[in-house]
C-alpha cells in the first residue's frame, strides 16, 4: 500500500501520504454524492419514524395487519433462503465439479434473476404458477396452490434470491484443493467423511454468507412478489406493500416507522455477514473435528 | 520388496505417460525418482498410492498386490508440493486425521501426535492454523500428518519445490533422519538433480514415460548407460569416438577403456567427459593427460569453488566428432570445470590458445551413435536428412548426422564408393528398391541399417522381431537403446511356424518369455510379447498394416534371399531398422 | 459474478483403483439432473413464457402493443432515465474508486460499507425516503410547491431513486479491481512526469476498462428494470412518469396479457443482452476478485 511505511515520528494524519493526486477531489466527491444521494434521505427515514410518538410508533408497527406481514416476509425469505442453501450448493456443485453438455450455458442463466426486472420475474412466475398455468396445472389437481398464496411469495423469493447462494458457494467450492482430497483419501478417509470433514467445513462461510444474501435480498424484494402473493391482508400481505399502502393513503409516518423496522432489519443482516465471516474460521474448526 | 511395480503403463488421451515400468524397492529403502517434468514420474508415484489407476501391469505393497486396491486401503503416506493441509483444521487435528478416520481413542491420538510433532521438530505447535506456519512448517505438518498412520510407504511428490534454497536444505535433512529413524520406505519424486544425490540410497531416472537407468547416484553419475542419463545429471560432453583393439581412440588420443567389448570389431562409440575430467595447459606437453586437442577458452565464470569455462576446440582431424551441441555444423564447445588448485596451477582468460586433454572417459553401452543419411545423389541425401523422424531421432540423441553418396547404389557387383567402413547408423529412404539397396549397403559391410518412408513420425509403437539368434543381441540392444528415445510401446512379436494347434506353441512361448527376460536383464528394457502363427515376414508385414504410427526393429543373420524375403516388409509406410550381426 | 472454468485437474481421474464408478455416475447424474429441473422450473419456464405470452395473440399483435402511445412513452423514459442515471452513477464509481483503491486514509471502511447500503435496502424503502424528502407532506414538500417544483411523481424523483437503487454497482466492481491491480503503474506514471488526469486516463481507465463495462452493464441493466422503488416515487400516471416496469404492472392489471409480456420481453432480451455481455467481458480475462 502507498504510503504504509510512515517515516518515524511524522504526525498521525487523516490520510497517509502518497504520490498519487486527486484524493481531494475524488474523496470530496464521493462523501458529497453519498451523503446528497443516500444519507441525507436515509437521515429523513430515521428522523420522520423517530419524530413520532412512542405509542404511535408501537402502535403501527406491531399492529396485527404489521405483524402478519412480517411473519410472511421473514417466513417466506427464510424458507426460500433455506431452499437455495441446498438447491444453491448442488447448482454450484454440478457446475464446478462436472461436466456436461450445457454446462457454460447454464452457469450463465444463473445470474438471470440478477439481470431481469423484478416485475417480468412477477408476471412471468405468477402466469407458470397460475392455476391453468404450465406447471401449475399439474399441481392443482395435488391441492397445492402457488399462486396467490405463501407458496407463491417463496417461490418468487426462492427465484430472485438464487444466485446469491450460487455465486457465494461456487468459489468456494473451486478453493477446495484436488490435493485436499485425494490427502484425505491417502490417510484413509472414504468419499462422505470426507465430504463432510473436508468440503462442506471449507465451503461453509462461503454457504452461510450465501444464505444470509439471499435472505437479505428475499426480505426486501417487492417487484416479484407483488403480482404472486395475491395481497390478501394479514394473509399473503408482505411488509413493502404494507409501506406502499401507508404511502399511498399518505400516512408518511406509518410508512416510516415500517420502514425503520426493516431497516434496522437489514443492519443486523449486514452486521451478521461480516460476523459470520470473522466467525467462520471457528465454526470450521469446531465442525471439521 | 516393499514396492514392486511390474510393468506398469497408463496412457492420457492415447499416449503412454507411464511406459512398462517395472521396479523393486527395498525395505527401508530411500528411492528418488528423477527427471523433466512431463517425464510421467508424477503420474508412478501417484499410481503408488492409488489416486490414479493403471492400465496395465501390477503393483504390490509388501507382498500385497494393491493394483485395484483404493488409495485409502494402501497403507501408503502421501506428500503433496503445495502441502494440501487442510486449512480448516489446526496443526494436531490435521495430524490426528488419519488417527479419527481409524477411530483412534483420543489419548492415543494425542501421544502419537506429540510423538510426530517431535520426529518434525515442530514441538507446541498443535494449535496453530496452517495459514499461521510458514512454508517449510507447514511441509513438515504435511509429513507428520502422512505419518500418523504408520504407513508402510511414504510417498513424497516433490516436497521441496515451493520452498526456497535454505529451508529446503534443512527439511531434507529432517526428512532423510525421519527416514533413518523409522527406517520406513520411502519414495521421493523430484527433478532436482541435486536433491536426488543428497537424498537417495537408489535414483530411478524417468524420460519420456519410461524408467532410463536405476543405481546409486555415484554409478549413475560416473558410469551412465544412456545419453540422457550421462546429460541429465549433472553436466556431460559426449563425443563420438571410435573403439580400437588398442582402446578408445578420441580426438588425438587413445585411452584404455575400462569396458572392452569382447571380441567386437572396431566400430563408433558415444563417449561421455564430464567437465572435472577435463584438463587444461599451455601447451601439449604441459598435459599430464590425454592430449585431445587444441582450442580457444570462449568464456570463463566464477562460482566460487569452482570454475567454469567453455572452450571451443578446433575443427580437427576425422576423429574429433563432438556432438555436445547437436547441431552438426556449429564449431564445437566443451564444458570444464576447474577447481581452486587447477586455477592457480594454469590461469586462463578468455580468447586464450589452450591445449585440453582428458582424465578419464566413458563409454556408453548404446549401441546407436550417429546416423548417416545414404542415396545415390546429394539432394537426395540432403533430403532424407531432412526426415521427420530422422530429424527427431538426432535431435533427441543429440548426435550428429552425415551424408554418403553412392551413385551406384542397388546395383549388384558395383563398389563403394565412399570409404569402406560404415560409421554408425546407415539411413536410406524406403520404397520399391529399398529391399536391393538395403542388401547392397548389408553386403558392403553396413551393420545398422534404416528404412525411412519420407513421411513417417515418432512411432507410438515399436514391434522386434530377429531372424537368427545371432542377432538376438544386438536387435535387443538396439530396441533398447531406441526406445530410450522414443515414447513407444515395445512389442517382441515371436513368429511360430505353422497355425496355433501346431506343435511350435511351446517353443514359441519358450522364446518369448526368454527374449522378454533377456531384455529386462540385460538391457533394462520391458516389452510386451504377442506370438503369431505363420510365415516370418508375411506376419510382420500384417501387423504393421494394422495401425499407423508402428515402426519394426528387425534382426538378420544371413543374406540369403535377403532382396525377395523383405521386398513386402521394406515397401510399407512405416520405418524399419535393421540390425545384422553374425556371420557374413 | 463470474463464470467459472472447469480446470483439469478437476475432473481428475476417473480410472481410480477401487473406486464404485456405477455411484459415481449415480451421484453425477442425480446431481445434474437435480439442477436442470430446478432451473428449468424456477427460470426457464418463466422466460419462455414471456415470449410465448406476448406471441399468443401472434406477431402482429405484438407489434401493434408498441403502437400504444402510452408504452413508447414508457420506453423513452425508461432510456431517459438510465442515460441520466448510468453515467452519473459512472463518475461516482470511478471518483469513488480512486480514492478508496489509491489512498490509506481513517474511515476507508465505513466509506466501503456506505456505498453498498443500498443494495441491503428494499427497494420500496429507497423509494420512499425520497418520498419523505420531497412530498406533498415530505421536509421539502411546501417549499417545492410554493417554488412550483416538482421532483416526486415527476421524472426527478424517478431518477433519483434509481439513482439510489443503482448507487453500488460501478463501484463494487471497480474498488475491488483497483486494488488489487495495485498502485505500481500510476507511481511510476507519475514519476515519470505526467499528470494525474493523464494517468487516470492513459494508465488506469484502460487497466480498469473491462471490470468498468462490466459495472456499468449490471448498472444499466438495474436502472432499466427497477420496480418497488421507481413504484413509490412515480404516481403512475400514463404516458408520463410510467417506466416499462411500472407499464407492465398497469397492462397486467387491466388484463392485457399481451401487451404486459410485450413490454415484459423487451426487459427479457434487456437481460439476455446483459449477460451476453456480462459472459464476452468475462471471457477478456477479467474476474471477479
Amino acid at each position: 500500500m502507498a504510503g504504509a511505511d510512515r517515516a518515524p515520528g511524522s504526525r498521525v494524519s487523516f490520510r497517509q501520504p502518497s504520490i498519487l493526486p486527486g484524493f481531494g477531489l475524488t474523496f470530496g466527491f464521493t462523501t458529497v454524492f453519498l451523503s446528497t444521494i443516500v444519507l441525507l434521505p436515509l437521515a429523513a427515514l430515521v428522523l420522520e419514524a423517530t419524530s413520532m410518538h412512542w405509542a404511535d410508533f408501537w402502535h403501527t408497527v406491531l399492529s396485527p395487519r404489521a405483524l402478519g406481514s412480517y411473519r410472511l416476509s421473514f417466513g417466506a425469505s427464510l424458507l426460500a433462503a433455506s431452499i437455495n442453501l441446498v438447491f444453491g450448493f448442488i447448482i454450484a456443485w454440478t457446475l464446478v465439479r462436472y461436466e456436461f453438455p450445457g454446462r457454460k450455458l447454464i452457469d450463465a442463466l444463473i445470474d438471470m434473476p440478477f439481470a431481469l426486472p423484478t416485475a417480468v420475474s412477477g408476471i412471468a412466475l405468477t402466469t407458470v404458477f397460475a392455476q391453468n398455468g404450465w406447471i401449475g396445472q399439474y399441481l392443482e389437481p395435488l391441492g397445492i396452490k402457488v399462486a396467490y398464496t405463501w407458496l407463491g411469495v417463496t417461490l418468487a423469493l426462492t427465484l430472485i434470491s438464487m444466485p446469491f447462494t450460487v455465486r457465494a458457494v461456487q468459489p468456494a467450492l473451486l478453493e477446495v484443493q484436488r490435493e485436499m482430497e485425494e490427502a484425505a483419501e491417502t490417510l484413509g478417509a472414504g468419499r462422505f467423511y470426507a465430504f463432510r470433514r473436508i468440503i462442506l467445513p471449507t465451503v461453509l462461510p462461503a454457504l452461510l454468507t450465501g444464505f444470509t444474501l439471499s435472505f437479505a435480498r428475499a426480505v426486501g424484494e417487492y417487484g416479484s412478489v407483488i403480482f404472486i402473493a395475491g395481497n390478501l391482508p394479514m394473509k399473503t400481505e408482505i411488509t413493502p406493500l404494507l409501506i406502499v399502502i401507508h404511502l399511498e393513503q399518505f400516512d408518511y409516518r406509518g410508512a416510516a416507522a415500517l420502514g425503520l423496522v426493516m431497516l434496522v432489519i437489514s443492519f443486523v443482516m449486514l452486521l451478521a455477514i461480516n460476523l459470520i465471516q470473522a466467525w467462520g474460521r471457528r465454526l470450521q474448526i469446531r465442525i471439521a473435528r | 520388496m516393499s514396492i514392486v511395480l511390474d510393468q506398469v503403463t497408463k496412457h492420457y488421451a492415447g499416449l503412454p505417460v507411464v511406459n512398462d515400468v517395472s521396479l523393486d524397492i527395498g525395505d527401508g529403502e530411500f528411492f528418488v525418482l528423477l527427471g523433466p517434468s512431463g517425464s510421467g514420474k508424477s503420474t508412478l508415484l501417484r499410481a503408488i498410492a492409488g489416486l490414479s489407476g493403471v492400465d496395465h501391469g501390477r503393483i504390490a505393497l509388501h507382498g500385497r498386490d494393491v493394483t485395484h486396491v483404493a488409495a485409502r486401503k494402501r497403507g501408503v503416506g502421501l506428500v503433496f508440493q503445495n502441502y494440501a493441509l487442510f486449512q480448516h483444521m489446526t496443526v494436531a487435528d490435521n495430524i490426528e486425521f488419519a488417527l479419527r478416520v481409524r477411530r483412534m481413542r483420543a489419548k492415543a491420538r494425542r501421544e502419537r501426535r506429540r510423538e510426530l510433532l517431535r520426529l518434525v521438530a515442530l514441538e507446541g505447535m498443535d494449535e496453530r492454523l496452517p495459514a499461521q506456519l510458514s512454508g517449510g512448517q507447514q511441509q513438515r505438518v504435511a509429513v507428520a500428518r502422512a505419518l500418523a498412520h504408520k504407513p508402510e510407504v511414504l510417498l513424497l511428490d516433490e516436497p521441496f519445490g515451493a520452498l526456497d534454497a535454505k529451508i529446503r536444505e534443512e527439511l531434507r535433512r529432517t526428512i532423510r533422519q525421519v527416514q533413518r529413524e523409522l527406517g520406513i520406505t520411502t519414495v521421493l519424486v523430484t527433478h532436482d538433480q541435486e536433491e536426488a544425490f543428497a537424498m537417495a540410497d537408489r535414483i530411478g531416472i524417468m524420460h519420456l514415460g519410461r524408467l532410463l537407468e536405476m543405481g546409486a547416484p555415484h554409478e549413475l553419475y560416473s558410469s551412465p548407460a544412456t545419453r540422457f542419463v550421462a546429460t541429465f545429471l549433472g553436466a556431460a560432453n559426449l563425443f563420438l569416438a571410435r573403439r580400437t583393439p588398442d582402446g578408445i581412440q578420441i580426438g588425438a588420443t587413445t585411452v584404455a577403456a575400462a569396458e572392452r567389448a569382447g571380441g567386437e570389431r572396431e566400430n563408433e562409440v558415444v563417449t561421455v567427459v564430464r567437465p572435472e575430467e577435463v584438463e587444461l595447459a599451455a601447451t601439449r606437453a604441459a598435459l599430464s593427460s590425454g592430449y585431445l586437442a587444441s582450442g580457444t577458452v570462449d568464456e570463463v565464470v566464477f562460482t566460487g569453488a569452482l570454475e567454469r569455462l567453455r572452450v571451443r576446440l578446433e575443427k580437427h582431424q576425422e576423429h574429433t566428432p563432438l556432438l555436445s551441441s547437436g547441431e552438426a555444423d556449429s564449431t564445437p564447445t566443451l564444458q570444464v570445470t576447474r577447481t581452486q588448485h587447477e586455477q592457480r596451477g594454469f590461469e586462463v582468460r578468455p580468447g586464450q590458445q589452450v591445449a585440453v586433454g582428458v582424465r578419464r572417459v566413458h563409454v556408453l553401452p548404446t549401441p546407436l551413435s550417429s546416423f548417416t543419411a545414404c542415396a545415390s545423389s546429394a539432394a537426395r541425401a540432403e533430403a532424407l536428412t531432412h526426415q521427420p523422424l530422422l530429424a527427431e531421432l538426432v535431435a533427441r540423441m543429440k548426435t550428429r548426422i552425415g551424408t554418403r553418396i553412392e551413385p551406384q547404389l542397388g546395383l549388384a557387383d558395383a563398389p563403394c564408393q565412399g570409404r569402406d567402413t560404415f560409421v554408425g547408423t546407415t539411413v536410406i529412404s524406403s520404397g520399391e528398391l529399398c529391399a536391393q539397396e538395403a542388401e547392397w549397403l548389408l553386403r558392403r559391410g553396413a551393420r545398422d541399417l534404416l528404412a525411412l518412408p519420407p513421411q513417417a513420425q515418432v512411432p507410438h509403437r515399436v514391434l522386434i522381431h530377429w531372424v537368427g539368434e545371432a542377432a538376438r543381441s544386438a536387435t535387443l540392444a538396439i530396441s533398447a537403446s531406441v526406445l530410450r528415445h522414443v515414447p513407444a510401446e515395445a512389442v517382441y512379436v515371436g513368429i511360430v511356424p505353422g497355425d496355433a494347434a501346431g506343435t511350435g506353441h511351446g517353443q514359441g512361448m519358450r522364446e518369448l518369455l526368454d527374449a522378454r527376460s533377456e531384455a529386462q536383464a540385460a538391457h533394462g528394457l520391458d516389452m510386451r510379447t504377442e506370438l503369431h502363427y505363420g510365415e516370418g515376414e508375411r506376419q510382420l508385414a500384417l501387423r504393421l498394416a494394422e495401425a499407423p504410427g508402428q515402426m519394426l526393429i528387425l534382426g538378420v543373420t544371413a543374406l540369403a534371399d535377403f532382396t525377395t524375403r523383405f521386398q513386402a516388409l521394406l515397401q510399407g509406410p512405416w520405418p524399419v531398422l535393421i540390425v545384422r550381426r553374425g556371420r557374413a | 459474478m463470474a463464470g467459472i472454468p472447469i480446470t483439469g485437474s478437476l475432473v481428475g481421474d476417473s480410472s481410480r483403483p477401487g473406486q464404485r464408478t456405477w455411484a459415481n455416475a449415480i451421484v453425477r447424474w442425480l446431481f445434474i439432473c437435480i439442477s436442470l429441473l430446478f432451473i428449468a422450473a424456477v427460470l426457464l419456464a418463466p422466460l419462455a413464457t414471456v415470449f410465448i405470452m406476448a406471441l399468443s395473440r401472434g406477431i402482429e399483435a405484438y407489434l401493434h402493443a408498441f403502437a400504444d402511445p402510452d408504452t413508447l412513452a414508457a420506453i423513452r423514459l425508461t432510456l431517459i432515465t438510465a442515460a441520466v442515471v448510468v453515467p452519473v452513477n459512472t463518475v461516482f464509481g470511478l471518483a469513488a474508486a480512486w480514492a478508496i483503491a489509491k489512498f490509506e486514509f481513517r474511515g476507508k471502511s465505513v466509506l466501503i460499507t456506505l456505498i453498498d447500503l443500498p443494495l441491503a435496502i428494499s427497494p420500496v424503502i429507497s423509494g420512499m425516503i425520497f418520498v419523505l424528502l420531497f412530498g406533498l407532506h415530505g421536509w421539502f414538500g411546501v417549499w417545492l410547491q410554493e417554488h412550483n417544483l416538482s421532483i416526486i411523481f415527476a421524472l426527478p424523483g424517478i431518477m433519483l431513486a434509481t439513482m439510489f437503487v443503482t448507487f453500488p454497482y460501478v463501484a463494487r466492481e471497480l474498488i475491488p479491481l483497483m486494488q488489487q491491480l495495485g498502485n505500481n503503474e500510476e507511481e511510476a506514471a507519475i514519476t515519470l512526469g505526467a499528470g494525474g488526469w493523464m494517468t487516470f486516463f492513459r494508465v488506469t481507465l484502460p487497466k480498469v476498462r473491462w471490470g468498468l463495462v462490466y459495472g456499468m452493464v449490471l448498472c444499466n441493466a438495474r436502472a432499466m428494470g427497477e420496480f418497488g422503488a421507481v413504484s413509490v416515487v412515480s404516481g403512475h400516471i400514463r404516458g408520463l412518469t410510467n417506466t416499462m416496469p411500472l407499464h407492465i404492472e398497469i397492462l397486467y392489471n387491466e388484463y392485457n396479457f399481451v401487451g404486459a409480456f410485450a413490454v415484459a420481453s423487451l426487459l427479457t432480451l434487456l437481460a439476455a443482452v446483459t449477460l451476453v455481455i456480462k459472459t464476452l467481458v468475462e471471457r477478456t480475462g477479467y474476474r471477479r476478485r
